[in-house]
């Protein structure tokens, strides 16, 4: 076995262990990931100095060793997470007896496994790439594994660079030969209605979104992330115009010192309130995983996909929390809600403040009930107004709210965002008798006209209040619009009018939509294919008893043909694909030949076939004799284009008479 | 032959090449083949082991030979009484100055032909042969490095078994190629006949080439074109042996390094600048018949095995 072929075996190995495990790496402390690539870099130079492999008792130890890293690092907390961690320190331990062909087999195929282990914790789209460029790279580390097997002559007409070239094309075409198979599998491998493994604790790495509190500046961190929070198609026709697409989420209605916060009732079922009137719009969401329960819809919701529920403040709950992405229809109703008069019990509970807090918020609430004595909505309409006079500006800034944040917002500090100005005009309302509380969700979203659905993201976190009219019941009402109407039209960051960002640019926006629209697709295609449309399908391709081994059969069936197909592709292939334009010249020559009854053997050697044939063809004979020492030349000699080009046109000029 | 074959290198070396060709060819009449096998050999390095009955003409090829090459020539006449010093040399001790004094063996020549190696004891075949692989001989723990060219025509008579020692399979191996001579055609044997005694002519023989040349002329023969297709014949040549039925053990790794040398030799010699499968085709008998090891109870020969494999192998 030649040393130079087993290095660069061992280099594809390591590139694909290293490609295969890096999301996985990713999410492991920076500590481990320096012991893993200690790991890889140590077998690196190995293969580059020929070292020996370690002691077996050395081997042992680092093994050892590493089981316990894994075990400090997870904390001792049994996780999906820890355990592909350990799946990676382990893979870094074999490299150190990695030393035999079969080894390095082992590893590379391993690598694919690796892979797979990704996708229990993410699907998107963007983890395409990363599959294909593993399964290329360990395609290689196996090609080059089986090459210190064979016996093959080295080939002194090829350089290193055409032959690495050669190699990879063949790794990349035995991906795709797979690629059928693999599409059926897709497509018919029997699907299960729940993940076979359950659901994760945790799948979502510490990344942001929207609680179920209200603290001034619990949600300013989301105005800088981009990520989509979720996807909206209407059915039925167009989006709704923006200033009324609310996306209602947790509303919060108990106010615990100066922090907002759900009510723990509101999950306990109660008759729901009867919508009054309004349009009804019909509309599909896909929803990003987010950890918690409630589905996002159209404020407000009337009513969701069957195993979800609403609650009595119109929250949409789904029944476990949203782990993966999903799919949803909802229904919603644009008008105002609830009964026709508030319990007085409701009421109370609604108009509850914290004691000896804000009491220049109360003072002016109370001086406003003197003004308008039995005008609910007139004292509305003054506050807005109020909003709108008074130097009020919307920004970005966050500042630090003490003991009596309404106080300090409405009277001092009048700049926010939206989380100020909904907890401080809830709790004015409160103090002036009327029973509010503050709704979070998101306010508008990106609507791609290409792809037609509306694109939501973390950035368009909103909060608004919610105030009870008697007559009417529940009536939205946002300051934050009466003080920057730009927030509603153009969203947060549109309504502050710079960058945020150096990357803020116009082009990178619009890439992004793109690449949105590419996940969207690529969402509702792959990952939406269900256990309920796998039935579907099978319905229409007239097999409505679709059983689990109605599948299988299907499955080994089509597998079957596939295999068959492509077996038959290749054998051709392999047997009739010229490997030049000369050699196609010639055999259409040699087919002519064949018609008059002059059969080459396979065996004959182009100038034995021309003298055999010599007296056959008479007078072209010689011509023939010198085509076929020419055709030699072109073919097994070194290339030379101009002469191959001449070939071809003589070749093509032969008739033989 | 067209203008774009011509090999690209030194005309005069090639010319010379030629020339010597011809005048072997005028010595040894009617079988080009056997000397074109002579030559390739040559050119690919290795070495020649005609295997004939008495009087075909083995010793008159081998002399030929070494007077066309030009260089030193040694004749080793094989008895069974003869000893590895014979072949390789000795020490001698001076006694004025008190030291021991290499003598080389007739084995430093050029050319060395080995008349019916199969006479001598295995361990002097092995001396010979040890030469042939290593291109050195170690005496006393010194080792002397063999001329260059170093070109070992042997020969060998098949049907004499009294008394004598006929190579094993896996000393077989150290021959490149392996031929016979077989009788000259009726016409042929006419004018042998009739006319003056040929080795006559090896008196009148002039050196056309000389050792450096033979050199060169080797690591060009190197050097040449071989082209995919023609690698994937050879592959496929080399494993019908290893698949073939009536073959207990096929060719070896190294065997088919050493059909793509000889094939480009043998290309070279023919005036092409690349390796043909026609080459392939025409060493690979004199190359495999040797190494293969056939199963007794097949009833077949090598030489009918492996014409039964070149007559199946496709030729990309």
């Amino acid at each position: 076995m030649n040393a130079p072929g087993r290095a660069s075996a061992v280099y594809w190995t390591l590139a694909a262990l290293v490609i295969s495990s890096s999301p996985h790496l990713a999410a492991m402390p920076p500590w481990l990931v320096a012991v893993f690539l200690t790991l890889v870099a140590w077998r690196w130079l190995a293969a580059r100095q020929s070292w020996a492999p370690p002691p077996t008792a050395l081997r042992v130890f680092i093994s050892l060793a590493l089981i316990v890293l894994v075990l400090v690092a997870s904390g001792g907390h049994w996780s999906r997470r820890a355990a592909t961690t350990l799946l990676c320190m382990m893979m870094a331990a074999k490299l150190m007896e990695m030393f035999r062909p079969r080894d390095l087999r082992l590893v590379a195929a391993l690598c694919f496994f690796m892979m797979t282990a990704q996708f229990l914790f993410n699907e998107r789209l963007v983890y395409l790439f990363y599959l294909a460029a593993g399964a290329w790279t360990a395609t290689m580390a196996l090609l080059s594994i089986q090459r210190l097997d064979s016996m093959a002559l080295p080939r002194p007409g090829l350089g290193r660079r055409e032959q690495l070239a050669a190699q990879g094309r063949q790794a990349a075409s035995m991906i795709l030969l797979a690629l059928p198979v693999a599409a059926l599998l897709f497509v018919l491998f029997p699907r299960l209605a729940q993940p076979l493994w359950g659901l994760p604790q945790q799948s979502m790495d510490g990344r942001t979104g929207l609680t179920d509190e209200l603290t001034a500046g619990s949600i300013a961190n989301l105005f800088l992330d981009d990520r989509p929070a979720f996807r909206v198609e209407f059915p039925d026709g167009q989006p709704p115009p923006p200033e009324t697409r609310y996306w209602r989420g947790p509303v919060l209605t108990e106010l615990d010192g100066s922090t907002w916060k759900r009510s723990r009732l509101a999950d306990t079922s109660s008759p729901l309130p009867e919508a009054q009137g309004g349009n009804e719009f019909l509309h599909r969401v896909q929803l990003e995983p987010h950890e918690r329960r409630w589905l996002f819809a159209l404020d407000h919701p009337r009513a969701g996909p069957d195993d979800s529920r609403l609650t009595t403040t119109r929250e949409l709950l789904a029944r476990n929390p949203i782990t993966a992405l999903t799919q949803y229809d909802a229904r919603s109703i644009n008008a105002p809600f609830g009964p026709r008069d508030l319990p007085s019990s409701a009421r109370a509970y609604y108009l509850s403040l914290p004691d000896e807090r804000n009491p220049r918020t109360r003072r002016f609430a109370s001086d406003l009930r003197q003004q308008f004595p039995d005008d609910d909505a007139g004292l509305i309409a003054h506050v807005l107004e109020w909003f709108r006079e008074e130097p009020f500006r919307y920004s970005l800034a966050t500042a630090p709210l003490g003991r009596h944040n309404a106080d300090e917002f409405l009277f001092d500090l009048r700049d926010g965002y939206c989380e100020y100005y909904a907890s401080a005009f809830a709790i004015l309302m409160r103090a002036a008798d009327i029973p509010s509380r503050v709704v979070l969700g998101y306010m508008g979203g990106d609507w791609q006209e290409a792809a037609q659905y509306l694109l939501v993201r973390q950035s368009d976190a909103h909060a608004w209040t919610e105030v009870w009219l008697d007559g009417s019941g529940w009536v939205r009402v946002d300051p934050t619009a009466a003080v920057s109407p730009e927030r509603i039209d153009y969203g947060a960051w549109g309504a502050i009018g710079e960058p945020r960002h150096v990357l803020d640019r116009e082009w990178l926006r619009d890439l992004r939509n793109r690449l949105d629209r590419a996940q969207h697709t690529w969402n509702r295609w792959i990952l939406g294919f269900d256990a309920e449309r796998q039935q579907r399908m099978l319905e229409r391709l007239g097999l409505p008893q679709g059983t689990h081994t109605t599948l299988a059969i299907l499955m080994v069936i089509a597998l079957g043909l596939v295999t068959v197909v492509l077996a038959v592709l290749l054998w051709r292939r392999d047997r009739q694909r010229p490997r030049s334009a000369a050699e196609k010249a010639w055999r259409q020559l040699l087919g002519r030949l064949r018609r008059r009854g002059m059969i080459k053997h396979p065996a004959e050697t182009p100038g034995e076939f021309a003298r055999r044939v010599l007296p056959q063809l008479r007078a072209q004979g010689r011509d023939f004799v010198e085509l076929a020492e020419w055709y030699s030349q072109v073919h097994y000699g070194p290339r030379q284009i101009g002469r191959e080009r001449q070939f071809i046109e003589a070749a093509g000029n032969f008739r033989p008479g | 032959m067209t203008e774009a074959s011509a090999p690209r290198f030194a005309e005069g070396h090639f010319e010379a090449l030629q020339a010597a060709r011809g005048e072997v060819n005028r010595v040894i009449v009617d079988k080009p083949e056997v000397v074109d096998f002579a030559f390739t050999a040559l050119l690919a390095g290795g070495h020649l082991l005609v295997e004939d009955l008495p009087g075909v003409g083995k010793t008159t090829l081998a002399h030929a030979m070494s007077i066309a090459l030009g260089g030193a020539w040694q004749r080793l006449q094989f008895t069974n009484d003869m000893l590895p010093a014979d072949i390789v040399g000795v020490s001698v001790f001076h006694r004025d100055e008190a030291r021991f004094e290499f003598r080389p063996g007739p084995i430093f020549a050029n050319v060395i032909l080995a008349d019916e190696i199969n006479r001598a004891t295995p361990r002097t075949q092995s001396a010979l042969l040890e030469a042939m692989a290593e291109g050195q001989v170690t005496v006393d723990g010194h080792t002397h490095t063999l001329p260059q060219p170093f070109f070992v025509i042997a020969t060998q008579n098949p049907l004499d078994m009294v008394g004598t020692y006929p190579l094993p399979d896996s000393q077989l191996d150290r021959f490149l190629l392996r031929t016979r001579i077989g009788y000259p055609s009726p016409a042929e044997e006419r004018r042998l006949l009739t006319e003056p005694d040929r080795r006559n002519f090896l008196a009148e023989m002039k050196p056309s080439l000389n050792p450096a040349i033979v050199v060169a002329l080797v690591e060009q023969a190197a050097r040449l074109h071989v082209s995919e297709p023609v690698l994937d014949y050879i592959q496929a040549l080399i494993a019908a042996t290893r698949s073939h039925s009536a073959i207990r053990v096929g060719l070896s790794p190294r065997a088919g390094l050493a059909l793509i040398g000889t094939a480009r030799a043998h290309a070279f010699l023919n005036r092409l600048d690349f390796c043909s499968p026609e080459s392939v085709k025409t060493v690979f008998p004199a190359l495999a018949a040797h190494r293969l090891q056939v199963q007794p109870e097949s009833g077949l020969d090598s030489r009918e095995i492996i014409d039964e494999i070149l007559g199946s192998t496709a030729i990309p």
